[in-house]
C-alpha cells in the first residue's frame, strides 16, 4: 500500500520506513511533524498514514489533531495512530469519526512486527485495530461494569478481540476455537449487552467500543 | 575617594536644601493639623482630611528620597499620615529654627567682619585678641548648627521610617506573601523538571527501545539478513543503555552526594560538549543545601551552552565570598540568553528557593555570564 509517515524521532522514522519498505509497501513521505504530515497527505493522498500522537512544536497532542484533520477533509485515507501512552481519550475521539478506517496502537506494538502489520492492512481494508492494552482500559474503566460482569471469561476474551477489530475467523484462530463456537459466544455476549447484531463488523466493533466507553 | 570635595559640597548643599524645603513645609503642616483636628469630627469630612494627609507625607516621604536617600513604604494609611504630620510639623520646625540661626549667624558675621576690617564700629573697644576670639566662637558656632543640621535630617528619617514604613507587622505579611510566593515556583521548578525528565525518557529510551524491538522484529521475519540486524540490534542495545546512563545521572548525579561537589562537576567538565575550564575554589564541602542547587545551575547552564550559543570554552567557577558560594558559568558564545526562557528561569527558581540571587547578564553577542549565589549556613 501507499503510506505517508509522521514520527519526530528520526531513528524510529526511519526504522519504520526500513520495515515497511522490506515488507513492500511504498512510502510516499516520511516527516517529522504534524503540519508536514497534513501538507504531504493532500498532496499524494496515500492509501494510509501512519502517525504519532506527540510531535513538535509542543509535544502534546499534534499527531493525534492531525489525524482527526485527515479523517474530515479525506474520508477515504486510513489513519493508524501510534501512541506512547494509552489514553483512553485520544481512543474515543478516533472512533467518535465513525465509519472504519481507524487504528490506535501502542507503539510497543511496532516491536511485534507481525501483528502490526496485520493491524496497518486491516485498517487499510476499511476495519480497526485498536490495542489490546486501549481495549482493556476501556473495558475496565467502562461504566457498564454490570453487564460485563454478567459476561463469562471466555466471553470477555471474544469481546476484546473484537473491539481490537478482529474479524470472526481471527478471534478463532487467536483464541484457537471454532468459528461457530466465535459466533455462538458473540451471539451471547450481544444478548447480555442489548446489542442488536449486524453484518458489518466494522459497525459492531464501534457499537461495542462506545458502549464500554459509557 | 572619602573626602572628594565636590562631592562634600554638592551633597551639603542637597541635604540643606531638603532640610530648607522641609522647614518650610512645616508651616503649612500646622496649620493643616490645625484644620484637620476641627474637622475630623465632621464624619463627611473624613476622607477629604485622610486623602489630603496622605498627599501631604506623600511629597514628604518624595522629599526625604530625593534630598536625604532614604526610601521607605508608600502604602501608608491616612490616619498613619495624619499622626505622622501631627509629630512631623514640629521637627520641620525645629529646621526651620537652626536655618533662621545659620541666616542670623551669617549675617553677624558678616557685618563684624566688615567692622574689623573698615576699622568702623568702636575700635577703642578692640583688643588685640577679639578677632582670635570672634574666629574661634563662629568655628564652635558653625560646628553646633552643622551638628543640629545632621540631628535634624536624622530625626526627620527616623519620623518618616517610624510612621510611613512599613510596620512589623507589614513586614512580615511581606515576607509570608514572597515565600508563598517562592514556595509556588518551587513546585513548579519540580514539576518543570519532572516534565523534562518526562521528555528525556520519552524521546529517548522510549524511542530507541522501540526502535530496537522493530530491528529484532526485522531479524526474526528476514532469516537472509538476520546476523547484520542482529548486529544493529546490538549496537542500538548499547546506545539504549548510554542513553539511560546519561539520563538516570540528569536525573541526579549519585557522586554528588558520595564524592561531593567538586568530583560532580569535573566529571560534569568532562562530559561536556564544549571545552569547560574548571575553577573549583572551596576549601570545604558546603552543605548538601547549597551543593545540589549549584551543581544543577552549573550543569544547566553547560548544557543550555552546548545547546544554543556556539561557544567554543566555558569558564566555570565556584568560589567563596563571605557567607555566600558564587557559581559563575561564562561562555564566549553568541549571547542573548533570555532569562525568562524556561531552563533559566527553571534556574532561578531554583536558587530563590534558597534565598539567592540568581542573575543573567548576556549582551547580543555575548559573552553570556550567569551566576548564581548560594547563601551558605556557616
Amino acid at each position: 500500500m501507499r503510506l505517508v509517515i509522521a514520527e519526530d524521532s528520526t531513528l524510529l522514522r526511519e526504522g519504520l520506513v526500513r520495515l515497511l519498505a522490506e515488507e513492500g509497501h511504498e512510502v510516499l513521505a516520511a516527516v517529522g511533524d504534524a503540519a508536514a504530515l497534513l501538507e504531504q497527505t493532500g498532496q499524494h493522498r496515500p492509501d494510509l498514514v501512519l502517525t504519532d500522537v506527540r510531535m513538535p512544536p509542543s509535544h502534546t497532542d499534534e499527531g493525534l489533531r492531525a489525524a482527526l484533520e485527515i479523517r474530515r477533509r479525506w474520508p477515504d485515507t486510513a489513519v493508524l495512530v501510534l501512541s506512547q501512552y494509552v489514553e483512553k481519550r485520544y481512543a474515543t475521539e478516533l472512533i467518535a469519526t465513525g465509519g472504519g478506517k481507524v487504528g490506535y496502537l501502542l507503539k510497543d506494538r511496532v516491536m511485534e512486527v507481525g501483528e502490526f502489520l496485520d493491524a496497518l492492512e486491516r485498517v487499510a481494508a476499511g476495519g480497526e485495530a485498536f490495542d489490546p492494552d486501549v481495549v482493556r482500559a476501556l473495558i475496565s474503566r467502562s461504566t457498564h461494569a454490570d453487564p460485563l460482569a454478567r459476561l463469562t471469561a471466555r466471553e470477555r476474551d471474544v469481546l476484546e478481540k473484537m473491539a481490537q477489530g478482529h474479524s470472526n475467523p481471527g478471534i478463532g484462530a487467536a483464541l484457537s476455537i471454532s468459528r461457530s463456537a466465535v459466533e455462538k459466544h458473540i451471539n451471547a455476549i450481544f444478548d447480555k449487552l442489548d446489542l442488536t447484531d449486524s453484518a458489518a463488523y466494522s459497525r459492531r466493533v464501534l457499537a461495542i467500543v462506545r458502549y464500554l466507553q459509557g | 575617594m572619602l573626602f572628594d570635595r565636590g562631592e562634600l559640597v554638592r551633597r551639603a548643599t542637597r541635604r540643606t536644601t531638603g532640610l530648607a524645603i522641609g522647614g518650610l513645609s512645616a508651616f503649612a503642616e500646622l496649620a493643616f493639623v490645625l484644620c484637620a483636628g476641627a474637622l475630623l469630627g465632621v464624619r463627611s469630612a473624613r476622607p477629604v482630611v485622610f486623602g489630603a494627609a496622605r498627599a501631604i507625607a506623600e511629597f514628604e516621604r518624595r522629599r526625604i528620597e530625593r534630598f536625604h536617600g532614604q526610601g521607605s513604604a508608600e502604602d501608608f494609611t491616612g490616619w498613619r499620615a495624619l499622626q505622622y504630620l501631627g509629630v512631623r510639623w514640629l521637627v520641620g520646625g525645629l529646621g526651620a529654627g537652626v536655618l533662621l540661626l545659620v541666616l542670623l549667624g551669617a549675617g553677624t558675621a558678616v557685618v563684624m567682619t566688615w567692622q574689623m576690617v573698615a576699622g568702623t564700629g568702636s575700635p577703642s573697644r578692640m583688643s588685640w585678641y577679639d578677632p582670635i576670639t570672634f574666629v574661634l566662637f563662629g568655628t564652635l558656632l558653625v560646628f553646633m548648627t552643622v551638628q543640629a543640621l545632621i540631628g535634624v535630617e536624622g530625626l526627620d528619617r527616623r519620623l518618616a521610617r517610624h510612621f510611613l514604613g512599613p510596620t512589623a507587622q507589614e513586614v512580615l505579611r511581606r515576607r509570608v506573601s514572597e515565600l508563598t510566593v517562592s514556595r509556588a515556583e518551587v513546585v513548579e521548578a519540580i514539576n518543570e523538571e519532572r516534565r523534562r525528565i518526562e521528555r528525556d525518557l520519552h524521546d529517548g529510551v522510549q524511542q530507541r527501545m522501540v526502535a530496537l524491538g522493530m530491528l529484532l522484529g526485522r531479524a526474526s521475519r528476514r532469516a537472509d539478513q538476520a546476523p547484520e540486524l542482529l548486529e544493529q540490534a546490538r549496537e542500538e542495545a548499547g546506545r539504549v543503555l548510554l542513553e539511560l546512563r546519561e539520563v538516570s545521572w540528569r536525573v541526579y548525579p549519585i557522586a554528588l552526594d558520595s564524592d561531593g561537589l567538586h568530583t560532580a562537576l569535573e566529571s560534569l567538565a568532562e562530559r561536556s560538549g564544549v571545552p569547560v575550564r574548571l575553577h573549583y575554589g572551596l576549601t570545604e564541602r558546603p552543605l548538601g543545601s547549597v551543593e545540589v542547587p549549584a551543581y544543577f545551575v552549573a550543569s544547566e547552564a553547560v548544557t543550555n551552552v552546548s545547546k544554543h550559543a556556539g561557544a567554543t570554552r566555558i569558564d566555570l567557577s565556584v568560589t567563596r565570598e563571605g557567607t555566600m558560594v558564587v557559581v559563575r558559568i561564562e561562555d564566549d558564545g553568541t549571547g542573548g540568553a533570555d532569562p525568562a526562557g524556561s531552563g533559566l528561569s527553571g534556574l532561578a527558581r531554583r536558587v530563590a528557593a534558597v534565598d539567592g540571587v540568581f542573575t543573567v547578564d548576556s549582551p547580543p553577542g555575548g559573552p553570556t555570564v550567569i551566576t548564581a549565589e548560594l547563601p551558605c549556613a556557616s
